[in-house]
């Protein structure tokens, strides 16, 4: 636990004093080779492996069934703890928590070195990590796009067996474990830590140090789990579900240390965002003016804090049961294979919400400025975004409909699942009362944003048939509820990311990504995303279940056109890519300062974006989606500041238009 | 539901104009579903079942169909007339009238309300007359055909003539369905054959891992968890032919792990249940008794706890059938 | 696009931000603490769920064959230093809101030696266990509820040792004989976060009352 507030242990008590001047390189720590970086992490996850595994081997030689087994998941175990301890010693995340021991003070915000290294560095510098996360998160999810793409090669024929059963099998959990753990950060970490303090009008996030802490875990999560495909993979699919879990080889190690890492950070990412968020909105900036956008993310702070907890148990418990030999999945031994379903559940599925709702803030931020009108029943959309991630706490039995858990429980189940889409269902309310009468730019965040609206109404009214238990008893655990999901968290989820990208790439990067190229993109990302899934239901519904790397003859032609389908998807992200470097480095084009005419606080500070975000604390006068009116207010005080954009923003000029 | 703020400038009245669209397209998707797709959406009508998760399902789909027809009909609409270049030079209107509209946002929550609520309603009514909907119960179920009762029974008989349930046991391992018939002396076969017009009850378990029975056209699902005895209920209506496979991830060759059924008239039911019988006397003799589950090996799938069996910690008392470890 | 920065530029600080700031980051840390207390509950949630959840369904009735019980001698003397921890806690920060620096230090470090006893005892403890990790359902929770109160307790015995560390050091920083009565925005940061570390402290002991009933009493 490390509470940390930096930047006001520098002011003495005395309200008189002007600012210090700035002193050049005073405490700031050695930049070059020899300081901490990512470098250094690397080489302490290999020192702390090495020792741990030598560590396991030590103690697991005194043991029979070790010693006899040619297997050792207490080295395993072990190996990567320490490895990931390492990375973070490395990395210089425990220089503070160690310093605190003997009492030091803090350090200073934004003291670190400021060149290009800084974004492989331990950062305070919210912005950084913001960046660090659009990499992170690129690299988990090109990694599992390229599983997706084997599992479509090797499904593109009902019997052959391009990579043999046990390799398919470790692609298909590979695939699904990176990805979800991908998905639980994709707009929070990127846009979320970028953004909330700039929409929020802060100049800080309120625990630095755990923000920094939540991007390594996450990094450091990204190598265990790829530490898997070394210990020759697991096959439980990203569920784990026991006794195959136990039953499992040395991979399973690194699925469930994973978890709990990926854990780790989530938890400290949430924690740092959500107590941000309370505490740190400028003067003037009531529940009421906060942008549904950082609702939004507050909602799934509550979800990242409180719900992760669960995971980070499950995945302890699981790995006791392959080190110290304890029994909490094991049913022959007063255990119980139930025990994970629930515990992996009740974290799970406040997990599809955590997945969810960012996207849905960042679509219900962006509609506003594309369409110049305000938000549609704003309070409804934060109220919406509460309610269901209370109500996510209370549904996650209807992922064990037929697996024999009490049927009693089944109709109450079915109604909160049922239920939660209320609450999910006020999204359309507010985008289609948002687009009534407006003047829509068709710019490519606004695509993207169109296309969730269009993406998820599949994928949302496919989870009522799910909930529905008779339905479900053959649509569960078939490729049906495999396109439910494909749906609501890559056309939800990933085009809001896509969308929150393109909008705000200028802000970050001061460039534009290129329109043309951009188009391509979304055209072919739309396109073939719904004719790789869209087909997926059929097969579903015709009797496909999930995981299989032998399917029904009939159901060829339908899974080659999904295939086909997914490796042109694959060939949009191709794009996507191509676009990033055309766009920032290739042909930069400078972004003018607020080129979609936002009125949103964030797009009010300079570009680039000075180190402390405002030069003073705005007074927040109003919330940001007065599009089309007269006479509206400005957004906020800046005190001397310029503002940028805002007032032609508001009479509607669409000089920018198309 | 109309969002028009006055009637009196010259706009057309928007949502007039979707209702307008909306409602007879939705209507003929409707019908068109009902009629042409309906009687064809899986998981047919093999069983009691079956039949009536088809109809949950259309049910379902005519509703789902017109709430999304309505939802891309809006979408539509607004893209085709309110983009900037059709709009033109008019700004639309901000303020205090855009931001909300208290009778949109009543109707919408109602709808959805209502819609959800009779959702949930109509699934739980469908759930409980079709006696679990031919999902996988648990070791107790609550909603049981008149009958399964005696069915568990260690006496319990079926002939086709006296319309008792008729219990069948599906054994799931690594990597294959197996099934047992206590009711003619717990014979073992690989092959699931069921009397046609017969209520059946699945005794569904595992002796390793957690798979699970997929009947697809028997519109059948439990999971087979080892320790468990996961019951499911359904009739079959008619003869035919329906594949089993394993729906939930066992491991490697999850991928193969399916095999084919047959439902069969009850005559031939009962020759080929008591000639199976006659033939694999010998071999039943060598299967553990029947039993509601199973413990395979001394080490479960777990694999490698207490090798020294002198401290294996197994149950004293005969919970688990009759593959006990000798300890 | 970092050249353009400008570096080492402070912002503006006027006596209202400056105030507005140190507002903000006291109140993140009530609401971190807040937070933390959250995560916990739902750690804690999750033990006290498995054991709840083995101890109904008894599957082969291995959830507790012969009423198998940890050491309770072990388990009292831990039972009892988390305890104290928290109550040594509690009274130090009741006596630092009277200006008895003295009686905080004091107490804290005492109750930093009881927590690095307990963690002590809960690691000895588990070389007295007279049952294997696996026999039972109620075995593997209580080795669970090992390794989540090692973790519980370093993190509170953490928490509490810096917070006296830091009062130690910033007596030296910001001079006076009572610094942490002070106005200075360092102190009230450190009451916020010694308030914080109390309440958590506090839990921790409600929640051990509950697991040592749960593996020791029942």
């Amino acid at each position: 636990m490390t509470l940390t507030a930096e930047r006001l242990d520098d002011h003495s008590g005395d309200v008189a004093t002007p600012p210090k001047p700035a002193k050049n390189n005073e405490g700031s720590p050695r930049s070059g080779w020899l300081s901490q970086h990512l470098g250094t992490a690397i080489v302490g996850f290999i020192i702390g492996y090495v020792v741990g595994h030598w560590l396991g081997n030590y103690i697991g030689s005194s043991y029979a069934y070790i010693a006899n087994s040619g297997t050792n998941a207490i080295a395993d175990t072990l190996g990567l703890t320490l490895g990931v301890l390492g990375w973070f010693a490395g990395i210089g995340a425990l220089n503070y928590p160690l310093a605190k021991i003997v009492g030091k003070k803090p350090p200073q915000d934004f003291k670190e070195v400021q060149d290009w290294s800084k974004y492989f560095r331990y950062t305070t510098d919210h912005k950084v990590v913001g960046k660090q996360y659009v990499v992170g998160v690129l690299l988990f999810l090109f990694t599992g796009g390229l599983l997706a793409m084997a599992i479509r090669t090797e499904l593109l024929s009902p019997v052959t067996h391009v990579f043999g059963p046990g390799t398919y099998i470790t692609i298909v959990s590979e695939h699904g474990t990176i990805m979800m753990m991908m998905a639980t950060s994709v707009i929070i970490g990127p846009l979320g830590n970028y953004f909330v303090p700039l929409m929020i009008g802060s100049r800080r996030m309120a625990f630095p140090q755990i923000e920094a802490f939540s991007f390594w875990c996450f990094t450091a999560g990204y190598l265990v789990i790829f530490s898997a495909l070394i210990y020759g993979g697991f096959p439980t699919g990203w569920t784990g579900y026991a006794p195959l879990q136990t039953q499992a080889g040395a991979g399973m190690v690194s699925y469930l240390l994973g978890f709990a890492v990926i854990g780790l950070g989530m938890m400290s990412a949430g924690f740092n965002l959500a107590a941000t968020i309370i505490n740190y909105r400028a003067p003037g900036m009531t529940w009421s003016r906060v942008p549904i956008f950082v609702w939004a993310i507050l909602a799934t702070s509550a979800l990242l804090t409180l719900a992760t907890p669960t995971l980070f148990a499950a995945g302890l418990f699981g790995l006791l049961d392959k080190t110290a030999q304890t029994a909490f999945y094991v049913t022959e031994h007063g255990g119980s294979s139930y025990l994970w379903e629930n515990l992996f559940w009740f974290f799970g599925h406040p997990e599809v919400y955590i997945m969810a709702l960012p996207g849905f803030g960042l679509v219900a931020e962006i509609m506003p400025v594309f369409c110049r009108k305000p938000l549609f029943a704003y309070k409804v959309a934060a109220a919406g975004m509460v309610g269901v991630a209370l109500l996510s706490f209370f549904v996650w039995q209807h992922h064990l409909f037929q697996s024999g858990i009490n049927p009693d429980m089944r109709p109450l189940f079915m109604l909160t699942t049922e239920l939660i889409s209320i609450p999910t269902g006020f999204i359309y309310l507010v985008g289609m009362g948002t687009l009534y009468k407006a003047k829509i730019r068709f710019e490519i965040p606004m695509l993207f944003a169109l296309a969730l609206f269009f993406n998820f109404l599949i994928g949302g009214v496919t989870g009522v048939f799910l909930s529905d238990v008779p339905v479900d008893v053959t649509v569960h655990g078939g490729f049906f509820v495999l396109s439910h999901f494909h749906y609501t968290i890559m056309g939800g989820l990933l085009f809001a990311f896509m969308a929150g990208l393109y909008y705000w790439m200028p802000k970050m990067t001061g460039k534009m990504l290129n329109k043309r190229i951009g188009k391509w993109h979304f055209w072919t990302m739309f396109i073939f995303f719904n004719l790789t899934f869209f087909p997926m239901f059929i097969i579903g519904l015709l009797g496909q279940p999930r995981r299989v790397f032998e399917y029904a003859h009939n159901l060829q032609g339908l899974n080659d056109f999904s295939s086909i389908s997914a490796f042109l998807l694959g060939g949009s992200f191709l794009i996507f890519v191509w676009n990033l470097l055309w766009s920032l480095w290739i042909s930069p084009e400078k972004a003018p300062p607020n080129p979609w005419e936002s009125l949103g606080l964030e797009w009010q500070t300079a570009t680039p974006i000075p180190l402390h975000n405002f030069e003073r604390i705005p007074v927040i006068l109003t919330d940001p989606y007065h599009y089309s009116e007269e006479g509206a207010p400005d957004v906020a005080d800046f005190g001397d500041q310029q503002l940028v954009g805002s007032s032609s923003a508001a009479a509607g000029d669409i000089t920018n238009s198309n | 539901m109309t969002m028009n703020q006055g009637s009196d400038d010259k706009e057309p009245r928007h949502l007039r104009r979707i209702l307008a669209i909306w409602l007879p397209l939705a209507a003929v998707v409707d019908v068109l579903f009902w009629f042409l797709v309906g009687p064809h959406v899986p998981p047919g009508d093999l069983t009691s079942t079956a039949s009536s998760n088809q109809f949950d399902f259309n049910i379902l789909f005519v509703i789902a169909l017109p709430v999304m027809i309505g939802v891309w009909v809006f979408l539509g609409y607004s893209i085709r007339n309110w983009s900037a270049k059709r709009v033109g030079s008019a700004e639309p209107k901000g303020g205090a009238a855009a931001r909300g509209n208290l009778r949109a946002q009543v109707w919408w929550i109602g709808l959805t309300t209502v819609i959800v609520l009779f959702l949930a309603g109509f699934g739980t009514v469908e759930l409980v007359i079709g006696n679990g909907s031919g999902g996988g119960e648990g070791p107790n179920p609550a909603w049981a055909p008149t009958g399964a009762n005696a069915a568990e029974l260690a006496s319990a008989t079926w002939s086709p003539t006296d319309n008792h349930v008729l219990p069948v046991q599906v054994i799931g391992q690594q990597w294959q369905f197996t099934y047992r018939y206590p009711t003619f002396g717990g014979f073992e076969s690989s092959q699931l054959i069921l009397p046609a017009g017969t209520e059946i009850e699945f005794n569904v378990t595992s002796l390793d891992v957690i798979h699970s029975f997929w009947a697809y056209q028997l519109s059948v699902k439990a999971d087979a968890n080892p320790g468990v005895n996961n019951i499911a209920y359904t009739k079959t209506t008619k003869t035919g032919n329906f594949t089993v496979r394993c729906s939930e991830l066992c491991g490697i060759w999850h991928g193969a792990m399916y095999n084919y059924g047959k439902v069969v008239s009850k005559s031939a039911f009962e020759s080929w249940a008591t000639s199976t019988e006659t033939a694999n006397a010998s071999n039943t003799a060598n299967l553990a008794p029947y039993a509601s589950t199973y413990t395979p090996d001394a080490n479960g799938a777990a694999g490698g706890y207490y090798e020294d069996g002198t401290v294996t910690p197994y149950s004293t008392v005969e919970v688990y059938g009759a593959k006990q470890p000798a300890s | 696009m970092s050249e353009t920065v400008k570096k080492n530029s402070l912002p503006s600080d006027t006596p209202e931000e400056r105030e507005f700031e140190l507002r903000a980051a006291v109140g993140s840390i009530w609401s971190g603490g807040r937070l933390f207390i959250g995560m916990y509950t739902f750690l804690f949630a999750s033990l006290a769920f498995s054991y709840f959840y083995l101890r109904s369904s008894n599957n082969g009735l291995l959830w507790r064959p012969h009423h198998v019980t940890a050491p309770t001698s072990f388990g009292w003397a831990i039972y009892a230093l988390t305890l104290a921890l928290a109550l040594l806690a509690i009274f130090g920060q009741i006596r630092l809101r009277k200006g008895g620096v003295a009686d905080w230090q004091v107490a804290g470090w005492t109750g930093v030696a009881c927590g690095l006893l307990a963690i002590f005892l809960q690691i000895w403890e588990l070389q007295k266990l007279a049952f294997y990790p696996g026999s039972s359902g109620y075995a593997s929770t209580f080795v669970g509820w090992v390794v989540i109160n090692i973790m519980t307790l370093i993190g509170v015995t953490y928490w509490l040792e810096t917070t006296l560390a830091r009062s130690l050091r910033m007596r030296k920083e910001i001079g006076g004989s009572s610094p942490e009565l002070s106005t200075h925005p360092s102190a009230q940061l450190f009451r916020a976060n010694v308030s914080s570390m109390t309440y958590f402290c506090g839990f921790t002991a409600l929640a051990a009352t509950l697991f040592f009933s749960m593996f020791y009493l029942m």
